[in-house]
């Protein structure tokens, strides 16, 4: 069954200004196609990547030089990508790490995140994906312990479990509040729908429906008035986003 | 070449065994035989020759000479070989011998006497005894191992009369059975060979006899049908991925070759690479959803398991799906037992199945139907239903619906990879769990379909522990 998309002009390409202009990536990946793919991809999107083969060389330079985020593959030869981690994790470097893995080793997502990892993304990946995660882990969400969360003209309270818009309350069940929240929190930023579905959700596989969709429409038909921009934006082959100035 | 392989059929190598030991054991009683009857016929051939030395001792010396004559031309010679008369200095007087035999001593006992010693005149070997005679003459009797020679002779001819022809007949026999099993292995080999070449088709020759040849080629050619069933399944797997990946794929190109033709805006542009992308991905979903069910039926995706409690999965698929059933009009509800309900399972896997089940349940459920989520313990058994009042599944597609793309006829318009139900196959295998797929209500013009998830009672956590 396919939801009709909410009847919306196509948004243009985010072009929101990063919290530093032009990130440094480490891509510890042996696989050479894949690393191409993805250094082209990041550096289209004005990333600076760095790029090792082996587990031993990526370490070296994760030690060594800094970054702001690394990419990790677990396969590698020499050093495996949840040792190099560890290995880091335990020399007091705390640059946030993005795992690959293989399909069938999806198992290992646990002791991907356990080792220091801080997501965890199977392959075959979108590059769309990749790249949203990336920026996930670029900018930290707000875990700030503020009872009041704010973004444009939303104003969301974490105690009294209620949601203005300019003052006016609106009605939310809880999945909308829990799903708005994680919106809040991460202003300005794609989500894809499997960030959406993993982190809101807690699921782990992509559903045959756009059920995501489904409920952002409802959302969105909550908080977002006719006649006024959306606050909440699709974007064409990502995801979704809350924009806000 | 061939009769290197003879020789390496167990067949012909049992027949050489036996024949080998029917050999051995012919000559080992051969030898036997012989050796007794040689013991006895010397024991005879010393009381013949003491017993006429002890008569002809007593005989007169002329009455003697006369006997010892008449013996060298006489037939006796037959029974007694060799008698002859010498002096007391141990000269010829008369007989057959015709000097003193070398070796050979005057103290009334049987020697054993070399051929040679005699001087010639007797071919084989000579068991002699010399007595003294009235006169200080010295009697020699003789008798040849004539008796012994002919009976080793007789008993050679009898053994390899009987042997000889047991021997052929047990070599030919083993020769002609090893043979055929060599022609049948043979023939095995190249239907083998054929095979390999790819001829799937091909079987190993049945042959007429019932025997273990026979089995394992009967056990062979089983094999060879599952097989090829298996790949006939496989090839229809393939040709439905293929038909249905080449489907979006085929629109994109449509689209593509349009756009390119047309003069469009950069907006209209921009709408046909949405449009496309969205059919690409289509594709990827459905190449995704492939490598999952290859993994989880590989069955490497235990680590994942632990305690799952059913009820919380159903409260929290109802969440997710509750919009979008309500989108189309239609009721989701749950209802849970009294007691939690327990398994051993991985959360992520389950609630995909869960989710699927619900998933298809909508699709298939007109507006103003009903989706129900039931946790229900039967007996020692948990089970997961989901119920709807759709179209139903018709009883003779129920196995077929669980595998890769099937979808049924009159499910062609509705969109989806046409793997749900064989990812959830594979997930409730690995579970050990068994899929039951009944109709939720007869004689109705929408049957609707009950899926029934069924734990067996070793996977069911009892409360408490």
């Amino acid at each position: 069954m396919s939801v009709p998309p909410e009847n919306l002009p196509p948004d243009p390409l985010p072009t929101v200004p990063r919290p530093e202009a032009t990130p440094r990536v480490l891509l510890v990946e042996d696989d050479g196609k894949i690393a191409q793919e993805v250094i082209e991809e990041l550096e289209s999107r004005h990333y600076v990547v760095q790029h090792e083969f082996s587990g031993a060389a990526g370490l070296s330079m994760g030690l060594n030089a800094h970054f702001d985020v690394m990419i990790v593959d677990r396969m590698l030869p020499e050093l495996d990508g949840l040792t190099l981690i560890e290995t880091l994790r335990e020399r007091q470097v705390h640059v946030p790490v993005l795992v690959l893995s293989a399909l069938s080793a999806v198992d290992d997502r646990v002791s991907g995140l356990k080792a220091g990892g801080d997501d965890y993304l199977t392959k075959p990946f979108a590059m769309e994906e990749l790249a949203a995660r990336l920026e996930a882990l670029l900018r930290r969400p707000d875990t700030s312990r503020h009872t009041m969360l704010r973004a444009g003209p939303l104003e969301m309270d974490l105690i009294t479990r209620t949601v203005r818009r300019d003052g006016e309350p609106i009605d939310l069940l809880p999945r909308e509040f829990r799903l708005l929240e994680y919106l809040m929190r991460r202003p300005n930023q794609v989500l894809t729908r499997n960030m959406l579905l993993e982190d809101v959700w807690n699921y782990r596989f992509i559903p045959q429906t756009n059920l995501v969709d489904v409920h952002i429409g409802k959302l969105r038909r909550k908080i977002d008035e006719t006649g006024r921009p959306p606050l909440i934006q699709s974007i064409r082959g990502a995801g979704f986003m809350l924009r806000v100035s | 070449m061939f009769r290197n392989e003879l020789f390496r059929t167990a067949t012909f190598r049992l027949t050489l065994a036996v024949v080998a030991a029917m050999i051995g054991s012919a000559a080992l009683q051969f030898f036997f035989g012989y050796s007794q009857a040689n013991v006895f016929e010397a024991k005879r051939s010393d009381t013949l020759l003491l017993r006429e030395a002890s008569i002809l001792q007593h005989e007169t010396p002329a009455g003697l000479e006369q006997q010892v004559r008449d013996r060298a031309t006489d037939d006796l010679r037959i029974i007694m070989n060799a008698t002859t008369l010498f002096d007391a200095g141990q000269h010829y007087i008369v007989g057959d011998l015709h000097s003193w035999p070398t070796g050979l001593v005057a103290d009334g006992r049987v020697h054993v006497i070399a051929p040679e010693a005699t001087g010639g005149s007797s071919a084989t070997v000579l068991r002699m005894v010399a007595v003294s005679v009235p006169g200080g003459r010295y009697l020699v009797l003789g008798r040849s191992r004539q008796m012994r020679t002919e009976l080793r002779l007789m008993m050679r001819h009898s053994m390899l009369v009987s042997i000889v022809p047991t021997v052929l007949f047990a070599l030919i026999t083993g020769i002609i059975l090893s043979h055929r099993a060599l022609s049948r292995v043979k023939d095995m080999h190249e239907a083998i060979d054929r095979i390999m070449e790819g001829d799937l088709h091909e079987r190993l020759p049945a042959g007429r006899q019932d025997d273990d040849l026979q089995r394992l080629a009967g056990s062979v050619n089983r094999m060879l049908d599952r097989l090829e069933q298996l790949l006939d399944e496989i090839r229809d797997v393939g040709n439905d991925i293929a038909h249905d990946l080449r489907t979006p794929l085929a629109r994109v190109r449509a689209r593509l070759d349009r756009a390119l033709n047309a003069d469009h805006s950069a907006e209209a542009l921009r709408n046909v690479i949405a449009r496309t992308i969205d059919d690409l991905d289509q594709s990827f979903a459905i190449i995704t959803a492939l490598l999952r069910i290859g993994e989880i039926e590989n069955g490497r995706r235990r680590a994942g398991f632990g305690t799952v409690d059913l009820d919380a999965l159903v409260a929290d698929i109802v969440d997710l799906y509750e919009p979008i059933a309500e989108t189309k009009g239609i009721i989701l509800s749950c209802a849970a037992g009294e007691e939690p309900i327990r398994v051993q399972g991985d959360r992520d896997l389950l609630i995909e199945v869960l989710a699927n089940l619900v998933d298809n349940a909508i699709k298939f459920t007109p507006g103003g139907g009903r989706v129900e989520i039931h946790t229900i313990m039967n007996g020692e058994c948990a089970m997961l239903q989901v119920t709807d009042t759709g179209i139903g599944i018709p009883a003779a597609e129920r196995k077929a619906v669980t595998g890769r793309f099937y979808r049924s006829d009159k499910s062609r318009h509705i969109p989806g990879s046409g793997l749900g139900l064989s990812l959830v196959s594979a997930i409730v295998a690995l579970h050990h769990a068994r899929l039951d797929i009944m109709p939720t209500r007869v004689h109705e013009r929408l049957p609707g379909a009950t899926m029934t998830i069924i734990f067996p009672p070793f996977c069911v956590v009892q409360a408490g522990n």
